[in-house]
């Protein structure tokens, strides 16, 4: 049984997750003033649309591309000594400690109550085109996915094969993965609600929202 | 000739030996790789070759910014796009030439990769050439429908000429290198295997043509090695080789060259002449299109000889080295020679001329390729992931093994990468002739350890008892 109280404690006790940033690709990079203790925003707008605040540019074959926050918090830990270097793909160029949200704290709750389709094996995971046009049209949750239904493509070493789900009948309530990027085996892919949980997650949600505060 | 640094655009094996040409050149080279990669034997000999200096750590191999950003910062001047990834993409090569810094591209000139790459045109310039090809589409085919009623032709035209189980394969039309291939059997499994092969295409190719054809059973598939200087006007061919040995995915796993051997089997028609034919014909083409750098023009022959080109593959290919084994080349200042096909390619790519001619390339013996696969034979070829804890086989003179798997040198154990082909070595064997190649092909494989562990703790499985078993029947219809 899901102690949501203890979870909550748990969070309550670390309520931050520190995000490294990394550059995407190579280039020239050129930070942009910020310093250690700077807040900095996430995305914004109704489909996040608006980008989080400038953290850096990166300049590769003359097209200069920002780098912005991904999720709003307090930068720490600059690596300054880039400063106007050629760069590589994945180094390190800050760290955000971003506090969460209630959302956040809602979804991590539910992910030990929802039921976990789990990647079998390490490999890029889609949706067939017949879920995948379904969810851009009506959303996760306009997905009732059933034992034996094939939902995924399995991309790995340029073999693609698909495969079914299997568990219990319900709706996706969340999307663990990004289409096209990998997954390592035992990651879920998605969390399907099962109609009997509606209650819990109720509950999950009224906790949150009652014990939660946010710290910024 | 003046000295260019090279920049490797690829992984694994291919830049392994990409990097070793460039050395016996004397050019520089710039090796790229990924995170993934970050154990592959290509970044361990670039260190070992150029030092950190020559390594740059990028997002993929496949964002071209990504390959000129790293050519711009380290004043490459040419860049090598080895098989797969950009070796066939024509606009990757028109970028490479006309950018505000140019860099060669070593392959083919951009317009011959852009009319050779689709098969559809390959199709219909070979055509207008009295080149033999396969019956089936000569256009893309986006419509389903459009789709149906060829294979329907298809089928009938099987059922007149007396095939009990007629074939249709499905084939994405801008794929290549087995990848986007279907075989079909009836009607049925022929709508969603369209359906799949367009969205595979679509995905990966961006391309959503889809190529229909008749499928030919008991064929073998040929290749004919072709090279040609800048400017398109001279060309010669490095023999012929057989690549029939294949999985289910219809990828190559054995390749034997000359293509037949009517020395030691007996075929049911003039195998010399067909070799003479297909050679004849990819070189004309070859001259008639101006193709400028190595290629491959790729065959398949019926059991009654008779040749149908299937593509040409604008790029240096795996097997590239199972044709140099056997090919020799004549000169006044290089006496009698093999031939190493990826330097000839660079120095073509980099504006040499040819420097001969057919009469000066020779052939001798028959080289043998294997290439070393972790995957599951038994279980439709299956890829297998997982970790190599031993690798080695005992070096011989008539051997050559290229492998990026660092267990073979180091000693240490080694992940195979999920994000690239299984592929974990290509052994080249060299006999005076088909029953010494394949014997020492069989004490190649009987040498060979090779021993890790999948994912699950059980023992890594490999296509080596695949190679060992099909070994004694190649050449063979």
């Amino acid at each position: 049984m899901l102690n949501v109280k203890e979870m909550l404690e748990e969070l309550k006790a670390s309520p931050y997750e520190e995000i490294e940033v990394v550059t995407p690709h190579t280039g020239v990079i050129q930070f942009v003033g910020l310093k250690a203790g700077d807040r900095v925003a996430g995305p914004g707008g109704k489909w996040n649309e608006k980008p989080g605040s400038v953290l850096a540019t990166l300049t590769r074959e003359k097209n200069k591309k920002n780098i912005c926050a991904t999720q709003k918090g307090v930068v720490t830990d600059i690596a300054a000594d880039l400063e106007g270097q050629f760069v590589e793909a994945g180094v390190r160029l800050l760290t955000i400690r971003h506090f969460l949200s209630k959302d956040e704290v809602i979804a991590r709750i539910l992910k030990k109550a929802l039921y976990l389709f789990c990647a079998p094996e390490r490999a890029k995971y889609y949706f067939v085109p017949e879920i995948d046009g379904k969810i851009k049209a009506g959303g996760e949750q306009s997905v009732k996915p059933r034992d034996g239904m094939e939902m995924f493509i399995v991309s790995r070493m340029k073999r693609e094969t698909p495969l079914a789900y299997s568990g219990p009948e319900g709706i996706i309530y969340a999307v663990y993965f990004q289409q096209g990027d990998n997954v390592d085996g035992g990651q879920p892919l998605i969390g399907v609600c099962q109609e009997s949980q509606l209650t819990l997650i109720q509950d999950v949600v009224n906790r949150v929202q009652g014990e939660w505060e946010e710290q910024d | 000739m003046p000295q260019h640094k090279i920049l490797i655009a690829n992984r694994g094996e291919i830049a392994m030996r990409i990097l070793s040409a460039c050395v016996r050149l004397g050019h520089g080279f710039v090796c790229v790789y990924t995170e993934a990669d970050a154990a592959s034997g290509h970044v361990r000999l670039a260190r070992e070759q150029g030092g950190e200096g020559s390594l740059r750590r990028i997002r993929s191999y496949q964002d071209a910014s990504e390959i000129f950003a790293v050519a711009d910062a380290t004043n490459a001047t040419a860049v090598h796009p080895g098989y797969g990834f950009f070796a066939e993409d024509f606009r990757f090569a028109r970028r490479a030439e006309t950018r505000d810094r140019p860099l060669v591209f070593i392959g083919p000139s951009w317009g011959v990769i852009r009319d050779l790459g689709d098969k559809i045109n390959t199709k219909r310039i070979a055509r207008s050439l009295g080149v033999p090809t396969i019956p089936g589409s000569d256009r893309p085919i986006f419509d389903e429908m459009e789709a149906v009623e060829l294979a329907l032709t298809i089928f009938a035209f099987q059922r007149e000429q007396g095939i009990a189980e007629g074939c249709v394969l499905v084939k994405a039309s801008a794929g290549g290198g087995g990848m986007g291939i279907e075989e079909v059997y009836d009607l049925d499994a022929f709508r969603s295997a369209y359906r799949r092969i367009r969205n595979y295409a679509k995905r990966n190719l961006s391309d959503e043509g889809v190529l229909i054809e008749q499928r030919i059973f008991d064929f073998n598939h040929l290749e004919v090695q072709v090279a040609g200087e800048r400017g398109g006007k001279n060309a010669v061919h490095f023999g012929t080789r057989n690549c029939s040995v294949q999985s289910l995915g219809r990828q190559k796993r054995i390749e034997v060259a000359p293509g037949f051997d009517a020395a030691s089997i007996e075929y049911a028609f003039d195998a010399g002449r067909v070799l003479d034919a297909i050679t004849s014909h990819s070189v004309n083409m070859a001259l008639a299109v101006g193709y400028d750098n190595v290629g491959t023009w790729e065959w398949i022959v019926t059991p009654k000889g008779e040749p149908f080109l299937m593509e040409v593959n604008t790029r240096i290919q795996v097997e590239n080295g199972v044709s140099g084994v056997i090919s020799r080349l004549r000169g006044a200042d290089r006496g009698e020679a093999r031939v190493d096909i990826i330097a000839e390619q660079l120095r073509l790519g980099l504006g040499e001329p040819l420097g001969y001619t057919q009469a000066d390339v020779s052939f001798s013996g028959v080289g043998i390729e294997y290439r070393v696969i972790a995957e599951d034979p038994s279980n439709r070829f299956t890829p297998c992931l997982g970790r190599i804890e031993r690798f080695s086989w005992r070096p011989e003179p008539w051997l050559a093994v290229s492998t990026q798997v660092p267990t073979a040198v180091t000693g240490e154990p080694y992940d195979i990468p999920m994000d690239y082909d299984p592929n974990l070595a290509l052994a080249i064997i060299w006999g005076a002739d088909l029953r010494e190649a394949r014997a020492r092909g069989e004490a190649f494989l009987d040498g060979l350890v090779l021993e890790g562990a999948d994912a699950s703790g059980a023992p890594l499985a490999t296509n080596v008892a695949f190679l060992r078993a099909r070994t004694q029947t190649l050449l063979h219809f």
